[in-house]
């Protein structure tokens, strides 16, 4: 007896321990998930999913995590649990939409935006807004000094930006710039900029990879660096540009200690958190250059929602994921919650509403003016990590350009890029 | 009843250690097992297909220059910090069994920030060494201090070093405090009437009696030194220009940043056995020269 007791106990235990998942309730509404990677659109998106859960009677869960979104999806691909809708960067879609996204080149949408994804003709990504990379300004800042209405295209060249940085130093403001110094910031976003200006972008990578682009005397590198250069010359940090710290830089920014930082429209979220102004706005990065690009930004669609086609999403499940793309395309309270709750450029242009950052509008305005040149979503995943590290050495002076430009040689060496 | 057949034995053990052996099988041998196979494979993390690549993966960990770079780094960190961490966790033993007034206070104080987190604790030191430090640097005028050491190739490395000390040393030293008090007073006592001095008493009594405290110390801090990675994220994360990667945080790039997943664990294998090796021989040579009372 005492045996069959005692053995019951730790049967019971080993149940405790293994069981746990209650299953769910059937029933007949359909439920989806989505898979957020914006962390600052989070407690909107959670929101606005709970109110159109009570309209539709569609329920829908939001998840968010910080981890490397296709680690994150890798997990939950593993695990049999996929997300209905997943929110994921561009090269993404490259790597898993043949494999597990629905075939979208059917929806109305497709027809309203540029920037969606297609692999070999079929669209997969669906663009959830427009960012851009440029000169972040506060106008602000500049007009206490200079006195006049500040005219970002007056300043398209890097004389005319110099010209200005000195008027500022000698009205007071002894460092104008701020530089970020992360990996991405100077990896994926400032060097990525010298690919994606040149004449022929895929031409250029693929003499990058044989070792015949001659970099260094590049006019487009040269071009580039020369305004580099001139940045860390007015950088408010420039004895220890490496130290910078990213939040420290932005409520500089923000509150007009300096007046210039190459970044993008994304920094708002960063920006906002401090006294900020609400007369700031992007410009071109300025060079002396007579092939325009020093009157466009660089960018495009940025983060896109694919749905999963995988056996464990449902077909309701899949008409209710397009649904929802749909809702936020063309209802009023969708492109409302795009547009004023997450403050987000938004990528169709059915869409009229005034963005609601300053930032954002700076890049609305070059979007809608077709002044943004495409970013190049291809990059090899280490890229931003090994070469933001070398553009970092050149930021601390422990690398000449000659130097630099000998490492992103010796980089694409051996760098396969994302097919597409 | 029967208590030698094979049934009764085979339940006796489901009953006791069968949960925690279901548990160890799966969160430790099955992964363990799986690892092994993805490292025969090209997998990128997240694609349905595993093609089979043989040794490859192995290859290119042997020749992937930046990966030998860090586990030379987390040596170098390793042995200094393992030095430090133990020499600072004896003294402090030490010093809060020998008496002092208050010494139960400072044992709980000294023994806090193992408490805390190594993310948080990360994020703590990164002000006190961009900020803190820097601003009381630049007000005293003090050189050395007047810009971050986090900005520095060696910097960023000693922040690290000095951080480990603080988190690790207040854990080692509870297990000295252990060892100071499992040497009888009667030994010391005898070595006193002998004519020792009290150097010469720890010297040739406690230490050789503490043993076992130094090789469990020493073990524990091999290990961790050796696997760290959140203290490597939060404190430097990799910068300057990925001068302060250490192992485990170069594995973690290579898998799932650079998603050459194959890759990365097999080079978290070969951290695993050369960490393996490492602390199996301290531990045997450590206790081969245990001594008993």
């Amino acid at each position: 007896m005492k045996r069959k007791v005692s053995f019951a106990i730790a049967a019971a235990m080993t149940m405790s321990l293994a069981g746990g998942a209650v299953p769910a309730l059937a029933d007949d509404s359909v439920s989806i998930t989505i898979f957020n990677s914006k962390s600052e659109i989070q407690s909107q998106l959670e929101e606005k999913a709970a109110e159109y859960s009570a309209e539709t009677g569609v329920d829908i869960e939001v998840y968010y995590s910080s981890d490397t979104v296709a680690a994150h999806l890798a997990t939950r691909y593993a695990s049999g649990d996929p997300y209905t809708i997943s929110m994921v960067d561009a090269k993404d879609v490259y790597s898993l939409a043949e494999e597990y996204a629905v075939d979208l080149s059917d929806e109305d949408w497709v027809n309203d935006t540029e920037y969606e994804i297609a692999i070999d003709g079929v669209v997969y990504g669906f663009p959830v807004c427009v960012e851009a990379r440029g000169i972040i300004y506060n106008a602000d800042a500049i007009e206490a000094i200079t006195g006049e209405t500040f005219d970002p295209s007056q300043y398209t060249t890097l004389d005319a930006f110099t010209e200005l940085l000195e008027t500022l130093v000698a009205g007071g403001m002894e460092t104008p710039v701020g530089i970020m110094k992360e990996d991405w910031s100077l990896g994926a976003h400032f060097l990525a900029e010298i690919y994606e200006q040149q004449e022929d972008v895929e031409a250029f990578i693929t003499a990058l990879q044989e070792g015949t682009a001659d970099l260094i005397n590049n006019e487009k590198f040269n071009s580039l660096m020369d305004t580099f250069d001139v940045l860390m010359q007015y950088n408010y940090a420039a004895g220890s540009a490496i130290a910078a710290e990213r939040e420290i830089t932005e409520m500089m920014l923000a509150e007009g200690e300096i007046a210039f930082m190459f970044g993008g429209n994304w920094d708002w979220s960063v920006l906002n958190a401090y006294d900020y102004t609400e007369n700031m706005g992007m410009m071109p990065v300025p060079q002396n250059t007579e092939d325009g690009t020093n009157e466009m930004l660089v960018g495009g669609g940025s983060k896109y929602f694919f749905i999963d086609s995988s056996d464990n999403t449902s077909e309701e499940q899949v008409q209710a994921a397009k649904d929802f793309l749909n809702w936020l395309v063309y209802d009023e309270d969708g492109q409302s919650f795009l547009v004023n709750d997450c403050a987000l450029v938004p990528a169709y242009s059915n869409i009229t509403l005034d963005v609601a950052d300053p930032l954002g509008q700076s890049v609305k305005e070059y979007a809608d003016a077709g002044l943004l040149i495409d970013n190049y979503n291809y990059l090899p995943d280490d890229h931003y990590s090994l070469l933001g590290a070398a553009f970092q050495k050149y930021l601390a002076g422990k690398l000449d350009r000659e130097g630099f430009a000998a490492e992103i040689e010796s980089y694409w060496t051996t760098a396969e890029v994302v097919e597409h | 009843m029967k208590k030698n057949t094979t049934s009764y034995k085979v339940s006796q053990f489901l009953m006791f250690a069968g949960p925690a052996a279901v548990l160890f099988i799966a969160v430790v041998l099955v992964p363990f097992v799986y690892g092994l196979y993805l490292t025969f494979t090209s997998w990128d993390g997240v694609s349905k297909t595993k093609p089979f690549v043989g040794l490859a993966n192995y290859l290119a960990a042997f020749s992937d220059s930046a990966y030998w770079a860090a586990l030379g780094r987390t040596a170098v960190y390793t042995v200094i910090a393992v030095v430090l961490v133990n020499v600072v966790a004896f003294l402090l033993a030490y010093l809060v069994t020998s008496g002092i007034k208050g010494q139960n206070f400072f044992r709980a104080g000294f023994f806090i920030p193992n408490l805390i987190g190594g993310i948080v604790l990360g994020y703590v030191w990164k002000f006190v060494f961009n900020r803190a430090l820097v601003s009381l640097g630049n007000s005293l005028s003090i050189g050395v201090l007047s810009t971050s050491w986090l900005a520095t190739t060696g910097g960023a490395m000693l922040c690290l070093i000095i951080v480990s000390v603080w988190q690790y040393a207040g854990y080692m030293m509870l297990i000295y405090v252990a060892g100071f008090m499992s040497v009888s007073k009667s030994l010391m006592e005898a070595a006193q009437i002998d004519g020792c001095t009290k150097s010469q008493a720890m010297k040739n009594v406690t230490i050789p009696l503490m043993r076992s405290s130094f090789v469990q110390c020493i073990f524990l801090t091999l290990t961790r030194c050796f696997m760290v990675y959140d203290v490597n994220l939060s404190l430097t994360n990799g910068e300057p220009f990925n001068s302060s990667v250490l192992a485990a945080m170069h594995v973690y790039n290579q898998a799932f940043t650079y998603k050459n997943y194959g890759t990365g664990q097999a080079e978290a294998l070969i951290l695993f056995v050369i960490c393996a090796i490492v602390g199996v021989t301290q531990v045997y040579v450590g206790k081969k020269g245990e001594v008993a009372a």
